[in-house]
């Protein structure tokens, strides 16, 4: 039953996703659409598999350098902002003359784009790959900080008075009340800021003139009108985020959903 | 009423206080010597330059050309985006087999970030204008869509059938029944996508930037070439600021005036 579940759950993906595929080549082979600017599917995957086998400067896998260099920068990114986030959070949710403080500049500052800083830290740092890592961070930062301190608000005083009563001291309140309790949201939190982080580095390297990574290799190709490599491109971004997003749920489902706390 | 009023400027206070605080301990540094102007412009000088721009006229983009090149792309993107959105939406929520077969298909186009469209379409023979609102209207049509054919899906059955026992023809089924039941998670999905739809329009603007004559992304990315931090701030205070409005004088009253209205907030 699982096993038939499953199977049915893959073809509901596969084949609508094939069709598209199939009538996108078949418009773009006939000539019904631009085929320089609906390149046909076999063609993308054709110059993927070329940029794969092509060989960088250093003698890897052309695609495979672009593709690390745009994750490195965001494993770095993401640290960056998770410490930080994480322990202004805590700060702000543990004091309330601190979250009077800085909630606000937080909930001005956070809808700004990410992207929108980028001219500014280009100025501050030059073009290159510190703006991309820089802008990334930040941009990861404002939800894993907001969520952090909404999590570590929402715990119950009653919860506090509680354990207190029942003879917790300020360390045992901390990590088996406020951080068990707040870690649903810092999930939230995390999820978004890893979702925020990865777009906004792919659109930093854009226009940041760092010379690697999955969005210089798009900018890059238009400038040589090469549209099959743009579409390549954003095939592995989606493909990327996709595969990010399961590995979240399956995360998620074999934590916090296990420990019941799971926010409806 | 007086102690309405007192609550709202305690309320304000609050708010602002942190702002002030910053800009006068900023101002502070930089007249001591402390942080270079180079760097970061001191907020006396900051709020010199947004001055300047919306009033000195001579160089004809003006302040206030950036701000409506910007909020006119935003209004075409976004209302092609819920027009369409919400449409093809109700489609999708109202028929099983095109859900089944289509939200996968979403799910992967939800996954690209809107503007790693920008390059493509600057490809093809569009312009730096149709561009933008062409992002614009992709950062909003997707949260739009499938927050509506969630909620259309969510409308419970036992609703239907009762009011279809109880004689409403299949216009009054989806008007008094389906409509006003997914109507929470339809304005989510307008409410998320105001904010993607801002974020991919400064996007599109800083990537697009050698195809438009104005706009605020436009305004920053020259000013970064022409080294000018303080035009860069003035111009993230107006993006800060716009970003910020939109939702409080839009999406809040947007929000009170239907869902709150008929009492059907969820319980925070």
């Amino acid at each position: 039953m699982e096993a038939r579940r499953l199977l049915q759950s893959t073809l509901y993906f596969l084949v609508p996703v094939g069709l598209l595929l199939l009538g996108w080549e078949i418009l773009s082979q006939s000539k019904i659409i631009h085929p320089a600017l609906f390149s046909s599917p076999s063609e993308i995957f054709r110059t993927l598999y070329r940029l794969l086998q092509m060989e960088s400067p250093t003698g890897q896998s052309l695609l495979l350098v672009h593709i690390y260099s745009s994750l490195h920068r965001l494993l770095i990114a993401f640290t960056v902002a998770l410490a930080s986030g994480l322990g202004l959070g805590l700060l702000m949710g543990w004091n309330n003359h601190i979250y009077r403080f800085l909630d606000p500049l937080v909930t001005v500052a956070m809808p700004v784009p990410g992207l929108a800083w980028t001219p500014i830290f280009v100025l501050w740092l030059g073009f290159g790959e510190l703006p991309v890592i820089a802008v990334g961070a930040l941009a990861a930062f404002f939800p894993i900080v907001y969520n952090m301190a909404a999590g570590v608000r929402s715990v119950s005083k009653k919860l506090i008075w509680l354990s207190r009563s029942m003879g917790a001291n300020r360390k045992t309140i901390f990590l088996k009340v406020f951080l068990p309790w707040s870690t649903p949201y810092l999930f939230t939190g995390l999820k978004l800021g890893l979702a925020r982080g990865w777009r906004t580095i792919i659109a930093v390297e854009l226009i940041a003139g760092a010379l690697s990574g999955l969005g210089f290799m798009i900018f890059d190709a238009r400038e040589y009108g090469h549209s099959y490599i743009i579409y390549g491109g954003i095939m592995i971004l989606a493909g990327i985020y996709f595969l990010v997003e399961n590995v979240i749920k399956w995360a998620e489902k074999h934590s916090i959903q296990k420990w019941g706390m799971v926010r409806s | 009423m007086e102690k309405k009023t007192k609550e709202k400027l305690v309320k304000s206070f609050y708010f602002l206080f942190p702002f002030l605080s910053v800009a006068v301990a900023l101002e502070l540094l930089i007249d001591f010597g402390v942080i270079s102007t180079k760097f970061i412009p001191s907020p006396s000088v900051m709020a010199k330059t947004l001055f300047e721009l919306a009033t000195h006229k001579p160089p004809p983009p003006t302040l206030f050309d950036h701000v409506f090149g910007s909020l006119y792309r935003l209004i075409l993107g976004y209302g092609l985006g819920v027009l369409i959105g919400i449409s093809i939406g109700i489609l999708l929520g109202m028929n099983k087999v095109l859900h089944r077969s289509f939200s996968p298909i979403l799910s992967l186009f939800i996954s690209i970030p809107t503007v790693a469209w920008v390059p493509l379409l600057l490809l093809t023979p569009l312009s730096g204008d149709e561009t933008i609102v062409i992002a614009v209207f992709l950062g909003s049509f997707f949260p739009i869509v499938y927050n509506t054919m969630n909620g259309i899906r969510g409308v419970g059955k036992e609703l239907i059938w009762a009011s279809q026992i109880m004689g409403a023809g299949n216009t009054a089924v989806f008007f008094d029944v389906l409509l006003p039941g997914s109507l929470i998670s339809i304005i989510t999905g307008l409410r998320l996508a105001i904010g993607y739809s801002w974020r991919a329009l400064v996007g599109a603007e800083l990537i697009a930037q050698a195809w438009i004559s104005e706009g605020a992304g436009y305004l920053i990315f020259g000013a970064m070439f022409g080294g000018h931090p303080e035009v860069i701030f003035a111009g993230l205070v107006i993006i800060a600021l716009g970003g910020f409005l939109l939702d409080r004088l839009i999406m809040d009253p947007l929000e009170r005036k239907t869902i709150e209205k008929w009492g059907m907030v969820k319980e925070r």
